[in-house]
């Protein structure tokens, strides 16, 4: 019980942190929405531009044979009906030169299968059994790009709502203003991560804005409950009871971050890679989350000497 | 203590009626898990919204579609108010469905307007030498055709394009031939006049190899008052050089000339064949579509996921490893924390595995990638709870309240925070599921079940567990309860 953050006296070194990490996610926004090839906040990944992913393994009796990958398109090149499905292409080997995979802009079923068909002659044999592909058109990528923006926004306009009817309007400004704090965050950091490794996102990264949403709004809930009770029974000055309360709560929302984490960390270690980048941004998530819930917010709360 | 007792059966209960259900009606699989390709298909309409009655028209063909071509286990649904969703689970290649289905396949039978002789044979000339130089090409390429031969198609081409007039769009040689060739055939369709027959007319279709070659024609069997139409037209045009053509959207695929010994009945019987140089698998295809009539809207292939039954069991496998994973280092921290209290919300955690699946199984949800990590992600908002209430009973006990009026008044204290906490979660996982596509609305209903379970198993089962484990005197040490000093401080 004896945790001691001393909030009242780090106040302002808290918010210039805050201030600083918001400022950087915002440049990498502009400077991706600015300065890149794709012109947008964020690297749109298939889902929301359409297009066609194939990852697919090979038949190796031991040790696959390496190919260099653009000796495999040259060939492609020679082989193929069709030469614009080759716009585009990118091909690269992966697992010790046994599974491949490759992006296209978007085919339709026929050209996609002449595709593997090509190239089961140039580096077969394949093993349809490991196929993965996925042909998405750009309508319906447009489509599920407005259907995300759309939840998004209609579920943090429900989530302001609940909170500003729960909650006194000075709470309730301070849990969204968190909850902005930590979705920018996150957001900036996959801008970064898109112009730096190229890192796109997808439906699931949406869906993981949103969970965050919730979480973060969740944490911050919980912190301001104690304040407000402790508010309530206090001889202390206002400020230190609100200091309490943030120590008082501190165990339970690290404890709880913690627990969320290890499932996450669970299916980074061992889950199938089309979640890998989901459980990395809800984990990202909950630790700026944490954060916010158990720093920035109560400091906003304090209120300044003299 | 009694009403606890009550609760306790009651768990036990429902433990067992979720071992029940999970052995006798097991979980569905989506395709990410079993293998399998999963088509969506998009109404196309050019003004206004696609009606109920339009989603039901077309849903009826693709679905007569499907089952005349006869991949098994199929399984189509709508999704919003645009578009289909086609499942082909197992190693059912998507292509020929996608093949059948993406044509309207509006079949109609026109008669040549008089006077245009001329004008068909240039056409169908043109369309023969393009037929020939298609030909010329696919055979060509296998044996790594030389830039000389491809240099004399490129050239035939462009005399071809000069005489039609015809500006290209594509910039291959291969788009540029196939372009083309609709072009010729959409000529041809303009030098014939529509009649009241059309595909609407049938009433089967089949198909049979020619007799002379190695060709297949497709056998079209009319209804009593098609089979009147089609001897009214062929007694019309019978003897005339006027030709009748059969048209499938909008192309030409067979013009043909009735015999003079027609001219007073008509063709009768009530049947025709159509023989366009069809390859088995093409009149098998037209066959299918025929046989489904046309679609009422033309419908397009906006995504194509498929993934091998190979990989799918793999993800089960990464999946089970990442929730069996999760759960072990979520239960050591929390026993490693809370010692007691932490084995009791290990158990609610076990109740509330078993109560989630059995839910699944039971409503059903086909449990997904995007579902199952809706799930793990669950179980951390789950031990949240637990939290909640450890914490208040750790601060009560320290305040040095006797152990029994601690957890109650730990379990009344962090209700509302639970709730409240809750219901935010909740709200996103509506709207998600509401807007979702259907990847994502696996996630938001697995983690919106789990949510709500998890009221129940961390409020009430923990309770009664704790209550259980409360009446052995052995357990009632309140050093029991408490974290070794050394870590909390």
């Amino acid at each position: 019980m004896k945790y001691n953050l001393e909030l009242i006296k780090n106040k302002r070194k808290i918010i210039g942190f805050s201030t600083v990490l918001i400022l950087l996610s915002l440049l990498g926004i502009l400077y991706s929405t600015f300065n890149t090839s794709y012109k947008k906040p964020i690297k749109l990944g298939m889902d929301f531009v359409g297009g066609n992913e194939l990852r697919i393994e090979r038949v190796c009796e031991e040790e696959c044979s390496s190919f260099p990958p653009d000796s495999v398109l040259e060939k492609l090149r020679e082989i193929s009906k069709n030469k614009n499905v080759l716009n585009n292409i990118k091909l690269q080997f992966q697992n010790n030169n046994k599974l491949i995979s490759i992006r296209t802009n978007y085919l339709s079923n026929e050209e996609s299968n002449n595709l593997i068909n090509n190239l089961d002659n140039i580096v077969g044999p394949l093993n349809y059994e490991s196929k993965n592909s996925r042909l998405i058109g750009p309508k319906l990528g447009k489509r599920l790009l407005t259907n995300c923006v759309t939840s998004l926004l209609v579920s943090l306009f429900a989530i302001s709502l609940y909170i500003t009817i729960r909650f006194d309007k000075k709470y309730a400004l301070l849990a969204l203003l968190a909850l902005f704090h930590d979705l920018v965050i996150v957001f900036g950091i996959f801008s970064w991560l898109g112009i730096i490794l190229s890192v796109e996102v997808n439906s699931l990264f949406a869906v993981s804005l949103l969970t965050i949403a919730g979480y973060s709004v969740n944490d911050t809930v919980v912190i301001f409950d104690r304040v407000r009770e402790n508010l309530k029974s206090t001889k202390e000055g206002y400020n230190e009871t609100i200091q309490l309360s943030v120590n008082e709560s501190f165990r339970r929302t690290t404890f709880t971050s913690i627990t969320t984490l290890f499932p996450l960390l669970s299916i980074i270690l061992f889950g199938s890679y089309s979640l890998f980048w989901f459980s990395l941004a809800l984990s990202l998530g909950i630790i700026v989350g944490s954060y916010s819930s158990i720093l920035l917010a109560p400091s906003f709360l304090l209120k300044d000497k003299g | 203590m009694k009403r606890r007792q009550g609760w306790l059966f009651f768990i036990i209960f429902l433990l067992t009626l979720s071992v029940y259900l999970l052995i006798n009606y097991p979980l569905q699989l989506g395709l990410d898990l079993q293998g399998g390709s999963q088509l969506t298909l998009q109404i196309i309409k050019e003004e206004g919204k696609v009606t109920r009655d339009e989603l039901e028209a077309v849903n009826s063909v693709i679905d007569k579609r499907v089952n005349n071509l006869g991949v098994s286990e199929s399984n189509l649904q709508t999704l919003g108010g645009d578009q289909l969703i086609l499942e082909l689970p197992g190693e059912q290649n998507p292509l020929v469905a996608s093949r059948v289905l993406g044509k309207t396949a509006l079949l109609e039978f026109r008669t040549q307007k008089e006077g245009t002789s001329s004008d068909l044979k240039t056409l169908q000339l043109l369309r023969l030498s393009i037929k020939e130089l298609i030909k010329q090409y696919s055979t060509g390429e296998k044996s790594q055709y030389d830039a000389n031969s491809l240099k004399v198609i490129q050239d035939d081409l462009k005399v071809i394009g000069q005489e039609l007039n015809y500006s290209f769009t594509s910039n291959d040689l291969y788009g540029k031939l196939i372009e083309i060739k609709k072009y010729v055939n959409k000529e041809i369709t303009n030098l014939f006049i529509k009649t009241d027959l059309s595909g609407k007319d049938l009433i089967n279709a089949g198909r049979r190899q020619e007799q002379t070659n190695s060709n297949w024609e497709v056998l079209l069997t009319f209804s009593n008052s098609g089979g009147e139409k089609f001897s009214e037209i062929t007694k019309s045009i019978a003897g005339t050089n006027q030709l009748l053509a059969i048209i499938l959207d909008g192309e030409s695929i067979s013009e043909a000339s009735v015999g003079n010994q027609f001219a007073n009945t008509g063709i009768t019987g009530g049947s025709a064949t159509i023989s366009g140089n069809f390859t088995a698998e093409n009149a098998r295809e037209l066959e299918v579509q025929l046989k489904g009539g046309s679609l009422p809207l033309p419908i397009e292939i906006v995504e194509t996921n498929t993934i091998g039954a190979l990989l799918g069991s793999k993800n089960i496998l990464k999946s089970l490893y990442a929730a069996i994973s999760g759960l072990i280092f979520v239960g050591m921290f929390m026993i490693f924390n809370y010692r007691i209290l932490g084995f009791v919300s290990v158990l609610s955690l076990v109740l509330y595995g078993f109560f989630n699946l059995a839910l699944y199984s039971l409503i059903p949800v086909t449990l997904t990638l995007p579902g199952i990590s809706g799930l793990i992600l669950s179980i951390g908002m789950a031990v949240d709870a637990n939290i909640l209430i450890f914490e208040r009973i750790r601060e009560e006990l320290y305040d040095g309240n006797t152990l029994t009026r601690s957890i109650d008044s730990g379990f009344q204290r962090a209700n509302s925070s639970i709730v409240d906490g809750h219901i935010t979660t909740l709200l996103s996982c509506f709207v998600l599921f509401l807007l979702g596509t259907n990847f994502v609305k696996g996630f938001a209903a697995t983690l919106g079940i789990g949510v709500l379970i998890s009221l129940f198993t961390s409020l009430n089962c923990s309770k009664t567990i704790l209550r259980f484990f409360t009446t052995y005197q052995s357990l009632r040490q309140k050093n029991l309860y408490l974290p070794r000093n050394n870590f909390s401080n």
